[in-house]
């Protein structure tokens, strides 16, 4: 179970963001880090199949994408930074929506849901309308989203962002915990903190992976 | 996963969505209001419906008919507004987009739930309208007939903007501005096409040109020499011309074009699973950039590290008025369209010429600019701003209005100052306050650019 990337390129007008990025994410937490605008969130978006490179291939269980792409986001997480969430939904409804997406039972999607909704300290407001979520209440629904059906790669943007450290060790907790058995690339600030769970640490920077430590 | 589960749940989230949104009710009302002003009375005020110049003896199917058109006029732009700038605009696309599930399985379930909701409309008209038949209808009261018709008419015209706006949705270059001009245009064509192929054979294909699928029903029970339809119009003959609806409904082609637009509709929210592209966030600003080296924007400083600290600008209403004609005419290609406009304005009927391509550029701009500061997260920064709100938003007004009076500078030079004045002056305040007033209930630029670009043509055919 491997996912790879070769070569990878993606521009956004004239703007270079990556250029040539290539690197391996084997079971085990990889963390990217760099400056801001070095390109972190760019690569975790096509890792997740969320943007296509303008160059380079993704591979994963030893075929490229997009042929490969239904079988990836069979397993796939993901977390963004930043999204629209369903402000009148709950996180119960939401949580179960996006279950369905991923193709989970209803039942087990609701108990795991609940389950690392518990992990997260979210579960006394489980059936609160999202539009009543603080900050740091959303970032941990959409890492606990990702976290669902158990995914064998696991991608996420920054998930302690907004988070106090006692939220943050929680999420980690759960991310450690998934990195076991799965591919994690998560970027993160806190990278000096993480960096001796991790099986590598890449550095994004002028539109390039280089490997840390 | 089996593709009914995703569109069960696509449904049933959208639909949540859209029960717990509170202008859901007010969506409600609006098909009963626009009945109530589009019945005309016995005197033929209101807005006139006439078959050969006279109104239709208002029996219960005529009447049926009569919602049906309020339907495919007043009614289909409204809705397409609620859809499209509602509870299910934001969406959690990046999730949904990663997830293996079927882009067309979630497309059937968005559209299940916005033709629930337009069902909920044909409700609400239904019970608003037998009211107002039971006080209006001329002969027996018969409710029967009314729903009927109503629905066979209405049904299939509201299921078809639902799949319009799934469609719109989906692509990405239709799910902005273009997309809000192309829903206008085909309103307008629905309109105005049926009435055009009434006049041709009742057929099938025909029949499918109209997707209001009201007129049909009226012409084809119309007397021999009565066959003209006109909406809205004020010369009417005395008397009133009997019709039988019925008779226009059994015309041939008439019914299976109305079910061939609920099949249509269906077809066409698959059709936006199937061409479904993803949100990208798109250099916008490269697409035009040759055209900045033909404007001045090639001329303003770049960044100069070694500058002096920044003075505290002058917080002066005039300032700010600047500023806010500089974001309205922000982007490269509004000063070539500006050029443009000014230059149609030299023609001789300003009013049929200038003054509309100069609304219809500011409709864009100033729809655009006020979404822009009217979203939420903005909104919530710039409260802390020196000024209040309220004085940015007259700003606005302000400086939409002088960018209007700017265009027809050149117009006022050929065809004297105060008949172009006025005119300019009046156009774009109005247009000012109506955008940022919309722009600012809906935090969205939709339902500002959709509303004005219908004032827009009622401006110009009037």
């Amino acid at each position: 179970m491997t996912l790879e990337a070769r070569s990878l390129a993606r521009s956004f007008g004239r703007k270079k963001v990556l250029e040539d990025v290539s690197a391996t994410f084997p079971i085990g937490l990889t963390l990217l880090t760099g400056p801001s605008g070095a390109g972190k969130s760019t690569l975790l978006r096509l890792l997740a199949t969320a943007d296509k490179p303008n160059s380079g291939e993704i591979i994963w269980q030893g075929q490229p994408l997009p042929a490969a792409r239904r079988a990836l986001r069979q397993t796939l997480g993901y977390a963004p930074q930043a999204v629209d969430l369903p402000e009148d939904l709950t996180a119960r409804e939401f949580g179960l929506h996006i279950a369905s997406l991923k193709g989970l039972s209803r039942s087990d999607a609701d108990a795991q849901f609940a389950g690392i909704l518990e992990a997260l300290g979210l579960l006394p407001d489980i059936d609160r309308r999202i539009q009543g979520y603080s900050g740091g209440m959303r970032r941990r629904l959409i890492t606990a989203q990702a976290l669902m059906g158990d995914p064998q790669v696991l991608t996420l943007d920054e998930p302690t962002a907004e988070l106090d450290s006692e939220s943050a060790a929680a999420v980690h907790g759960l991310v450690m915990e998934r990195a076991a058995t799965a591919s994690v690339i998560m970027t993160t600030h806190l990278g000096e903190q993480l960096a001796p769970q991790a099986v590598q640490n890449l550095r994004i920077a002028d539109g390039k992976a280089q490997p840390v430590g | 996963m089996t593709v009914s589960t995703v569109t069960a749940s696509a449904f049933g989230a959208d639909l949540l969505r859209y029960r717990r949104s509170a202008s859901l009710w007010l969506l409600l009302l609006c098909a009963p209001v626009a009945a109530r002003y589009m019945i005309s009375e016995t005197e033929g005020e209101g807005i006139s419906i006439a078959v050969g110049g006279q109104l239709p003896v208002l029996t219960s199917p005529v009447f049926g008919i009569w919602l049906g058109i309020v339907v495919s006029t007043l009614v289909m732009p409204v809705v397409f507004i609620y859809l499209r700038a509602g509870p299910t605009r934001r969406q959690p696309w990046q999730l949904d987009e990663t997830s293996p599930a079927s882009r067309i399985a979630i497309a059937l379930g968005r559209f299940g739930a916005d033709a629930a909701i337009m069902m909920g409309v044909l409700i609400a008209l239904s019970l608003a309208g037998l009211f107002l038949a039971w006080m209006k209808v001329t002969g027996p009261y018969q409710p029967g007939h009314i729903l009927l018709l109503l629905w066979v008419v209405a049904g299939p015209t509201l299921l078809a903007v639902a799949a319009i706006r799934i469609l719109f949705d989906a692509v990405p270059i239709l799910r902005g501005a273009l997309g809000d001009f192309l829903f206008f245009m085909l309103w307008m064509a629905s309109i105005i096409v049926p009435s055009i192929a009434a006049e041709n054979g009742s057929t099938f294909a025909n029949n499918m040109a109209s997707v209001g699928g009201a007129i049909r029903p009226l012409m084809e029970s119309a007397p021999p020499g009565s066959e003209s339809f006109a909406i809205g119009t004020s010369s009417l003959a005395p008397g009133r011309v009997e019709l039988d609806p019925w008779a226009g409904i059994g015309a041939q082609g008439y019914l299976a074009s109305r079910a061939g637009w609920v099949l249509l509709s269906l077809a066409i929210a698959a059709l936006a699973g199937l061409v479904y592209r993803p949100h990208k966030s798109k250099a916008r600003t490269q697409r035009f950039a040759w055209l900045d080296r033909l404007t001045l924007r090639r001329l303003l400083p770049g960044a100069a590290p070694s500058s002096q600290h920044a003075t505290r600008a002058g917080l002066g209403i005039v300032p700010l008025v600047l500023a806010e004609m500089r974001l309205i005419a922000s982007g490269s290609l509004f000063p070539l369209l500006a050029v443009g406009a000014a230059a149609i304005g030299l023609a001789d009927d300003y009013r049929h010429a200038g003054s509309p391509a100069a609304l219809l550029l500011l409709v864009f701009a100033l729809s655009a600019h006020a979404g822009r500061t009217e979203a939420r997260g903005l909104v919530a920064l710039t409260a802390t701003a020196p000024f209040h709100p309220l004085i940015r938003r007259m700003a606005f007004i302000v400086a939409g209005t002088v960018l209007s009076l700017a265009i027809a500078v050149p117009a006022m030079m050929v065809h004297g100052p105060l008949h172009v004045l006025e005119l300019a002056f009046l156009t774009g305040a109005a247009a000012s306050l109506a955008a940022i007033v919309l722009a600012w209930a809906a935090r969205s630029p939709f339902v500002a650019r959709i509303t004005l670009l219908i004032g827009w043509y009622a401006y110009m055919a009037s």
